[in-house]
């Protein structure tokens, strides 16, 4: 029997052992591929309903002015608002002072105060409000909307009753056209934008963590369920139990990680393709990008395999694996801020680092051959020495004793 | 005639701790041997020397021939202590999975499992998940994957352990079956009677150290008793060393680390000891 014919063995195997666990399924297919299609529906319809919920609500609006002129008071009963109003009390040092009024606030018992007063030709105000309280917020909201109209006005009176224009007074500089006719970059080239900062995000955190149960199962766990100790015994080498183990991890978070890039897409074509697009990319771009996630995951299933191996119980495997989870947060969130314009050749070379960048630049559909070579020389040999760190872990003699 | 598995001045030590020393075996074809001896006697190190898990740290096995054991696995079965069965595969499935990695085709795979299912009488259980399998059935599929590809030289360690009577009883029939057709046994147990009634060859395995090899008359007269068991006691008198794996040691860090989260007259304790 040949060795890839004993390496595919191993993986079949573990590959149905691993599926024909129903919790497996549930958090390895279905989770990854409707989360984004769910997220693209029930984020905006939440966020609609709960909008014209609070729009519908009356809120109670106190107004403490000695100068308040009527039309400013229908405007705001306009709102949906029960308005009423006080005197405002003279001993306030300045307006937003809301000492005397925080138990009002406090207490539900007005939403929102508005304090105005009339120095000179210049209206001061205050608006009061509790921001911890979205009906509070809502109120203030409906407050400052009707002072900008209501300001407006009164400007364009004024400059009016200066003799000057209105328009070519407050705006002397205004862009002709739409803006977005500007943009010389296509829609698919905007989404590669955007998504530049999402999928390597993405792509980075779910085969990080969804390499780690896979990982610890088929090794550690072994260990301890005790079946190790046969399979050593098997005319197979360690390294082709490695090989064939590493193959059924990558080939589970793969699934995982396509079903929810998947879902992505899906949801950006079909649900959200009023705000973006689906990135245009080359056929290099995306066989380079095929490469780059390849890499990523062979550098983590295989460090994941390894210490899993070392580790003396799935406890402790737990214990190790987690935090480099979310410790792969850090390479993450460094690419997010590396300017891809001016970047340094350095960054190319860092491991990790290097991939998710080549991920960014690959989504804008931008091949710099220099680039590409840096990263994949680097990964290559980061891959190697993963996968020989694993390797010698395997190799150790005391895999199969258990300290469970 | 030339033994089927020589071990030559084997010696295996973890460590600072020595867990076989200088052993030297012939096992020779058509019989089956009893490997008897306590808890941490040296019983699994041996087996798993003889199927290439451990390698030695000095000396040498080998398979007839001179072929070093890790290019013969092929001609080996072995159950090991646990079993090792997967729960979400059949027993069919399990069989299955090694007879594959031993290069096996599956009909006669199938055909081999059926004829020995037939005798453990689990040929109906053969396609039912192991996961609820009790520890008799468990021990006999674990057999039938170990038989499934034909091997030369089956290594039981202690096949009967936490089996009922009849399951234990009919494990023995099977290794008997198994010498009459020319089969080689090398047998790990603790109960010097099982051993008695299975094996043609005791070797009393006492703290790392091969005490006694022989038939059960020939361990009677080396020791001059008139009963195995009062042979097995004279043998092993010198005290049972602690198992291998309670003596290994946590890391520095974590002995720090543990001493910092113990009171301190339970560290006073544990100091004395």
């Amino acid at each position: 029997m040949s060795s890839r014919k004993r390496i595919v063995t191993v993986a079949k195997k573990e590959i149905i052992e691993f599926v024909r666990d129903w919790r497996t399924i549930v958090a390895l297919v279905l989770i990854p591929l409707l989360l984004f299609p769910l997220l693209f529906i029930a984020f905006p319809v939440v966020m609609q309903n709960e909008a014209t919920e609070l729009e519908q609500k009356t809120v109670d609006i106190l107004i403490q002015s000695n100068d308040i002129e009527d039309l400013l008071v229908d405007l705001l009963e306009n709102q949906t608002a029960l308005v009423t109003v006080m005197t405002l009390d003279e001993n306030l040092t300045t307006l937003s002072d809301a000492d005397n009024d925080t138990v009002e606030l406090r207490n539900l018992e007005y939403d929102a105060i508005l304090r105005m007063e009339l120095r000179n030709d210049t209206w001061y105000y205050a608006i009061l409000h509790l921001s911890t309280s979205e009906q509070s917020n809502e109120a203030r909201g409906r407050i400052l909307d009707v002072l900008i109209d209501w300001e407006d006005d009164l400007r364009s009176q004024r400059i009016e009753s200066a003799g000057l224009d209105v328009e070519s007074t407050l705006d002397p500089l205004q862009w002709d056209g739409p803006i977005s006719d500007a943009d010389v970059a296509t829609k698919g080239e905007q989404a590669g934008m955007l998504l530049s900062l999402f999928i390597p995000f993405v792509l980075a955190i779910w085969t990080a963590s969804a390499a780690v149960q896979p990982a610890i199962d088929m090794t550690v766990g072994e260990r301890e369920r005790g079946t190790l100790e046969s399979l050593l015994s098997l005319p197979l080498t360690r390294t082709e139990l490695l090989l064939g183990k590493w193959l059924a991890v990558v080939s589970i978070t793969a699934v995982g990680v396509t079903l929810q890039i998947g879902g992505l897409l899906f949801g950006i074509a079909y649900l959200a393709s009023d705000f973006i697009d689906v990135p245009s990319l080359s056929f290099a771009a995306i066989v380079l990008l095929a490469l780059a996630v390849g890499f990523y995951g062979t550098m983590i299933v295989a460090l994941y395999l390894a210490l899993a191996m070392r580790s003396k119980s799935v406890k402790e495997a737990g214990s190790v694996l987690t935090p480099i989870t979310l410790a792969m947060i850090m390479p993450i969130l460094l690419t997010q801020f590396i300017n891809l314009d001016d970047v340094e050749m350095f960054w190319f070379g860092v491991p990790f680092v290097n991939v998710l960048l080549g991920l960014r630049e690959l989504l804008l559909n931008r091949i710099i051959i220099e680039h590409v070579i840096v990263w994949v020389l680097v990964s290559s040999l980061i891959c190697l020495l993963t996968v020989r760190y694993a390797a010698k872990q395997f190799h150790r003699e005391d895999i199969i004793t258990t300290k469970s | 005639m030339e033994p089927l598995l020589k071990l030559t001045n084997v010696k295996k030590s973890f460590g600072e701790i020595h867990a076989i020393e200088q052993v030297n075996l012939d096992i020779h074809k058509h019989s089956v041997i009893g490997l008897v001896g306590g808890n941490g006697a040296g019983k699994t190190t041996l087996l798993r020397l003889m199927s290439g898990v451990y390698r030695p740290t000095s000396g040498s096995v080998k398979l007839e021939n001179s072929r070093p054991i890790s290019e013969m696995r092929s001609v080996l079965g072995v159950v090991p202590e646990s079993t090792g069965l997967y729960s979400k595969l059949t027993a069919w499935e399990n069989i299955r999975y090694h007879s594959r990695l031993h290069g096996i085709d599956d009909q006669l795979a199938w055909d081999r499992t059926y004829r020995f299912a037939k005798l453990l009488d689990i040929q109906e259980s053969l396609h039912r998940y192991t996961e609820g399998f009790s520890r008799g059935m468990k021990q006999k599929t674990a057999l039938l994957r170990a038989l499934a590809h034909g091997p030369q030289i089956l290594l039981l360690d202690e096949p009967t352990g936490g089996l009922d009577v009849t399951s234990a009883r009919i494990v023995r029939q099977l290794v008997r079956k198994l010498k009459e057709e020319g089969g080689t046994v090398i047998y790990s147990t603790h109960h010097l009677a099982e051993a008695q009634q299975v094996c043609d060859r005791i070797i009393i395995v006492h703290n790392g150290i091969i005490q006694a090899d022989g038939t059960p008359e020939e361990l009677l007269t080396l020791t001059g008793t008139k009963s195995l068991e009062e042979a097995y006691v004279s043998l092993t008198s010198e005290a049972a060393r602690p198992r291998m794996e309670e003596s290994e040691q946590p890391s520095k860090i974590s002995k720090i680390w543990r001493r910092l989260f113990t009171p301190k007259h339970q560290l006073e304790v544990d100091e004395d000891e």
